[in-house]
């Protein structure tokens, strides 16, 4: 039986591991391929890392650093960051990765993933969607480049979009919760998961395995990623790796409905 | 074939691979006197040990009146602090905060043990994050020295972090699991120079390193010997001294309670160290820390010579996996397998080839032991 | 020796790590002299059907590989993509496959998913070995990472040698002679990759 996927994710700025609030001031958490092989010991579903400077600051993927992480990496993993070509793609999947995961090209230049599903394969097609809740109306709008441009566009519209366009897994990130770790927007969650039929990732706001529970509980298989849940401890916000344990982890997954 | 000149002791197991040992007429060597003679007879763990622990936790309390925990753990996640952390929330029923600072070297096990003790006595952990590109470059840069104490800039984070947290919080009170049962006898200072000798970490950095050390925490031995105790009024107190501590019986106690994991060997918590101890410092200088350690738990009655000396018979490190650590740690610094074998071949350096701070210490030392502030047996 | 054929696609490093911690000699093949050493042959493979044949067979390897698997009879494991290559067509391409095996490789029906996610199969799943030997000695209730939209059916029951529940009972792994295959990422799923992977190499 297929189960949901429970997936750490990691932020990586100036080469190193950071963890932001509401997508700002990052703070040093430590070398990512230190926290690779943690998360490799404690037998990770998958990994997501993300290079929050990369597209903002228009560069090229660091190609040595995904190639380490690649090799090290134990478990299934999905890159992004500063990826808006097919050549970058078909790279980074030649480097040993898994997904390759686009955000802002997915936005700006929405042919790339038609192109990437029939070079790489749908599966390895992974569109990250960052929301925040914007404007003076309130509503949940796509935003790009670390939450520093608005698009827009609505996220269910966008959604049903990519998925048509070729994405294999749509990664859905709430920029308002990123880092409050007070529970994911399952509002936002159930819209946007009623439009699609491809595999939902969710991302923004998981503070502790009881919310990673409810969620598996409305949704059955999904994708339940955190970044600080699984890097803080306690209420000084340690740094201290940590992920479920098997029995933990089968306890969430079977709160299936 | 012995060597010429080698002796051994007849008590424990240190020898001359320390180059300043001496031995008296008996055979027995002076790490073994100075215990018997100056540390036993000051060391308590009966009720006299029991009363200085009862004044420990009375400053402890005092101290943390009115705050959110009374006094700071530094934990690695090994033996010692693991117990120490135990015994003060348990047994001395105090309100630590366990602080940890990761140089980048946290063993799995040391991770999960941490949690596990942290989760199982309901505390609090703060942990400080060195900077990965420092404390790599530093540590290549001890490397390229030559000489043996190339842990300094772990241990010397470790402090200089947990010394500035404790100023910036003006918390009193910091504990550490140092203990005379299983270190009464001390690594000697040609293997294992003072970490706290800022001035021997930076001329190293400066001559060697290449990354300016912008955040790496750095202490001196004024300000965390002299300012700090005596003008600050922060003590560093040691309740493992205090209280019958034998490690065997810690470690089961431990994995009975919280699922603590033991290392196969001390200071196994960190990669690096264990890297470092097991198979850098004896291939390169002939230095085997084991002996340190087990001559601690002969003349403490927890290890026999017998055993000892069977258990140094075997090598410090695996010959089936040291080919991954080797890897592992050369990959992790960013260099070549060859460029870290390149470093075993360099010349022998000592720490008098750098600037160092050695007759402040020996003026320290001697003035703390006269005055009967210190017990311990580095020499 | 166990040769990780490199023609730009799958993780061949996470096959050489794992195969080098268990002690067991494995490297990359980029050349057919290099694939000639093998004793064994692992193919990797991620992404679409007829991106991965295109570049299977501009490597210069497809004669060597043809001989050895073919004529010579050398164990081979293809992985995923690289099982897939191993059928004759594949609903998913126009090229034709290796043809090392019987089969052809379908879409899954997606009106068969009671559940909101259809495609593509993403996530940890049971695998169920018809029995416990070969590739899955030892290996009492697997799970394994799956990644894919397409799946093989072969034409020989007696071929499917693991089978896994995703809206129907799909052919999870495949043995027809030295050729065997597994439609999962063994080098991603943890011990139970780790194990499947030695029972290869013990083969």
């Amino acid at each position: 039986m297929l189960r949901p996927r429970i997936i750490p994710c990691l932020l990586i700025h100036k080469g190193g591991l950071v963890k932001t609030v509401k997508f700002a001031d990052p703070k040093y958490v430590g070398d990512p391929i230190n926290a690779v092989r943690t998360f490799n010991e404690k037998e990770v579903d998958e990994l997501i890392v993300v290079d929050i400077d990369a597209t903002r600051n228009n560069h090229e993927p660091n190609y040595k650093m995904i190639a380490n992480l690649a090799s090290e990496c134990r478990m299934p993993l999905c890159y992004g960051g500063g990826v808006n070509t097919i050549e970058q793609l078909e790279r980074i999947i030649g480097l040993g990765v898994e997904k390759v995961a686009i955000s802002a090209a997915a936005v700006y230049h929405p042919d790339l993933i038609s192109q990437a599903a029939r070079r790489v394969g749908s599966q390895s097609v992974v569109v990250v969607i960052d929301v925040k809740t914007a404007g003076s109306s309130r509503r949940p709008e796509v935003v790009t480049h670390n939450s520093t441009r608005r698009s827009g566009l609505d996220p269910m519209t966008f959604a049903s979009r990519v998925e048509s366009l070729g994405a294999g897994e749509v990664v859905l990130n709430s920029v308002d919760r990123d880092g409050v770790m007070k529970g994911y927007d399952l509002e936002l969650i159930d819209q946007v998961r009623n439009v699609i039929s491809v595999p939902l990732t969710v991302l923004g706001g998981a503070g502790s395995h009881t919310d990673l529970s409810d969620l598996v509980r409305r949704h059955g298989i999904i994708g339940a990623a955190a970044g600080s849940l699984f890097v803080f401890k306690g209420k000084y916000r340690a740094v201290l790796i940590n992920y479920p344990n098997r029995n933990e982890k089968d306890a969430i997954c079977s709160s299936r409905p | 074939m012995i060597k010429q000149g080698y002796q051994i002791c007849c008590n424990c197991v240190m020898d001359t691979t320390d180059q300043m040992i001496v031995f008296d007429d008996k055979g027995v060597c002076d790490h073994c006197n100075t215990f018997y003679q100056h540390t036993l007879p000051n060391w308590h763990t009966d009720h006299r040990g029991q009363e200085e622990l009862d004044k420990m936790v009375e400053t402890i309390h005092a101290a943390g009146k009115g705050r959110d925990f009374d006094c700071i753990i530094g934990m690695s996640g090994g033996i010692d602090s693991s117990y120490l952390t135990y015994v003060a929330k348990e047994k001395l029923g105090l309100r630590p905060l366990v602080f940890h600072v990761d140089a980048g070297w946290n063993s799995q096990i040391a991770v999960n043990n941490i949690e596990r003790l942290i989760d199982g006595l309901g505390l609090d952990l703060f942990t400080e994050v060195i900077d990965w590109e420092e404390m790599k470059d530093l540590q290549l840069a001890f490397f390229r020295s030559g000489v043996p104490h190339i842990d300094a800039p772990q241990d010397h984070a470790f402090f200089a972090t947990m010394y500035k947290f404790a100023t910036q919080h003006r918390i009193q009170c910091i504990l550490t699991g140092a203990n005379l049962s299983t270190e009464c006898i001390r690594n000697p200072i040609e293997w294992m120079y003072y970490q706290s000798d800022s001035r021997q970490l930076s001329d190293i950095h400066k001559r060697f390193g290449s990354h300016p050390l912008n955040t790496f925490p750095l202490t001196s031995i004024f300000w965390h010997k002299i300012w700090l105790p005596y003008i600050k009024g922060i003590k560093v107190l040691r309740p493992l001294n205090c209280l019958p501590y034998i490690k065997e019986e810690a470690k089961q106690l431990l994995t009975d309670r919280f699922g603590w994991q033991p290392y196969p060997q001390k200071h196994f918590e960190s990669r690096f160290t264990r890297f470092y101890e097991s198979y850098w410092l004896p291939k390169r200088f002939g230095y085997d820390v084991r002996r340190v350690q087990f001559s601690s738990l002969i003349v403490t009655n927890q290890m026999t010579r017998v055993e000892a000396l069977e258990n140094l018979s075997h090598p410090s490190f695996d010959e089936a996996t040291i080919g991954q650590e080797i890897e592992f740690v050369a990959n992790k610094l960013g260099i070549s397998i060859d460029d870290l074998n390149g470093y075993m071949n360099l010349p022998k350096k000592t720490y008098k080839d750098y600037k160092n701070q050695r007759q402040l210490y020996d003026l320290g030392a001697r003035a703390m032991r006269i005055l009967g502030l210190e017990i311990g047996g580095k020499r | 020796m166990i040769a990780l054929v490199d023609y730009g696609l799958g993780n061949i490093q996470a096959f050489a790590n794992i195969f080098r911690r268990l002690g067991i000699r494995a490297e990359p093949a980029r050349t057919p002299s290099e694939l000639l050493q093998a004793d064994k042959i692992i193919l990797p493979g991620v992404g679409a059907f007829d991106w991965a044949m295109t570049r299977l067979n501009e490597s210069g390897l497809r004669e060597t590989l043809d001989e050895l698997v073919i004529q010579k009879k050398i164990d081979v494991l293809g992985i995923c993509v690289g099982m897939q290559m191993m059928a004759q067509r594949s609903d998913e391409g126009t090229l034709s496959g290796l043809g090392w095996i019987e089969a052809e490789v379908l879409k899954f029906d997606t009106t068969l998913f009671k559940d909101r996610t259809h495609l593509p199969h993403m996530g940890w799943n049971d695998v169920t070995p018809t029995a416990e030997i070969g590739l899955f000695q030892g290996l009492d209730l697997p799970r394994y990472y799956f990644l894919h939209s397409y799946y093989m059916a072969p034409i020989k029951p007696a071929d499917t040698i693991a089978t896994t529940d995703y809206g129907i009972k799909f052919t999870s792994a495949v043995q027809s002679g030295n050729v065997y295959g597994t439609q999962f990422h063994p080098e991603k799923s943890h011990q139970w990759g780790i194990s499947l992977l030695k029972n290869f190499a013990e083969l």
